[in-house]
């Protein structure tokens, strides 16, 4: 056999189907949910170490690209959430038909960005 | 291992182009990825310019005509020509399919076709097949009976064996594949994974066979499924679904693995 053999192009000719991209955020969001849960317990908890820490608390909520990170967070936390439900759905296999992939997954997306709308316009 | 970019020796580069200088016809283009394996050189993508007036329908009648007349080195493999036989399996216009039953009149712009992905190419557009086929045999893709019910007098004289229309009903979904592989070579997962990765197609066909009532080893062949990178390395990511020439639905047979596994344990 010849092992000079090359290897036909994959991930940069391929088509990015929908339901490919879908999963492949719901890991990223999985991964950065994991990660800022630390930063948000850190922020949360300085509440509870008293008066001289709220300051440093209110510093940090008052801070602009905090709240772009918490919005962005919100939104991860709705699809991990929403598309986590339609997961949990295929693995009875139900809605796994090609009609309904698509049309869940849209679903997922409205769902998700209703959510953080209705979330950010309570608090 | 997960390698997002492909080796040094498999970059594809611009190849020649074959232009067609002739009047009043109804251009189309193709872009062919070629290797040569006599030469030691990089995969090119080459540039074909025919005219569908007098070309058939498909992408397969292009890829024929283009051999008949304009490079008769261009390799593919072909066979029946009406989507039953799985040979022309590849990678048009960034979807798996059979080259045979995909119209050009699909694709707007110039047609890009490749080999099937992440598959060891043995000349232009044939991929080696031979690790997926081996993965096929490791499921054992035949019926097995118990050795005591293959040994009995009784049931060597009643050889047919039976199945009720119910029964068979089962297998509807499962035995339509023709094994092209189009399936399998869409999934990121296989390819990342594919030397312990069974892929959509292989796990169709298991699933084909966990659920032939003929076979007796029905809880064997669970058990023997049953591993972390054998079946649980689909993540439902769907591309098999989308990319089968038959319309079949092996992320739904995967499904049904995994719970058959669950629920009858």
């Amino acid at each position: 056999m010849n092992d000079n053999r090359p290897l036909s192009p994959h991930l940069s000719i391929h088509k990015k189907i929908l339901t490919a991209v879908f999963s492949i955020f719901h890991r990223l969001t999985g991964f950065g949910l994991s990660i800022g849960s630390i930063f948000i317990a850190g922020w949360i908890a300085m509440i509870s170490l008293g008066p001289n820490y709220f300051i440093i608390f209110q510093s940090i909520s008052s801070f602009f690209v905090f709240k772009i990170f918490l919005f962005i967070w919100t939104l991860g936390i709705f699809f991990h959430l929403f598309n986590g439900i339609r997961y949990l759905y295929w693995s009875f296999g139900i809605g796994m038909e090609l009609k309904t992939i698509n049309n869940s997954g849209y679903l997922v997306i409205l769902l998700t960005i209703l959510s953080t709308i209705i979330v950010w316009m309570t608090v | 291992m997960v390698q997002f970019t492909l080796p040094a020796n498999s970059k594809v580069v611009e190849g020649c182009i074959y232009q067609n200088k002739d009047q009043n016809i109804l251009l189309k283009k193709l872009k062919i990825y070629r290797w040569d394996p006599e030469k030691q050189e990089n995969p090119r993508l080459d540039t074909y310019e025919i005219d569908q007036k007098k070309c058939g329908p498909m992408v397969l009648d292009a890829l024929i005509k283009i051999k008949d007349e304009i490079d008769t080195t261009l390799t593919f493999r072909r066979s029946c020509r009406e989507g039953v036989c799985g040979s022309c399996a590849m990678n048009i216009d960034g979807i798996n399919t059979l080259a045979c039953i995909k119209p050009m009149n699909e694709i707007k712009n110039e047609i890009k076709v490749y080999p099937l992905p992440h598959m060891k190419v043995v000349k232009d557009l044939v991929p080696d097949l031979s690790e997926a086929y081996k993965q096929l045999e490791s499921i054992k893709p035949w019926i097995e009976k118990d050795p005591e019910t293959r040994n009995d007098k009784v049931h060597l004289k009643k050889r047919e064996r039976k199945q009720t229309p119910e029964n068979r009903a089962k297998l509807d979904g499962k035995w339509e594949c023709i094994l092209c592989f189009c399936c399998t070579t869409s999934c990121p997962s296989y390819w990342w994974n594919g030397d312990k990765y069974l892929g959509p197609a292989v796990l169709l066909q298991a699933s084909r066979w966990i659920n032939d009532t003929r076979d007796s080893r029905r809880k064997e062949r669970l058990k023997e499924i049953d591993d972390s990178f054998k079946l649980y390395r689909c993540h439902s990511i769907m591309n098999c679904t989308q990319s089968c020439p038959k319309g079949l639905n092996p992320a739904k047979e995967i499904a049904e693995i995994k719970k058959a596994i669950v629920t009858e344990k």
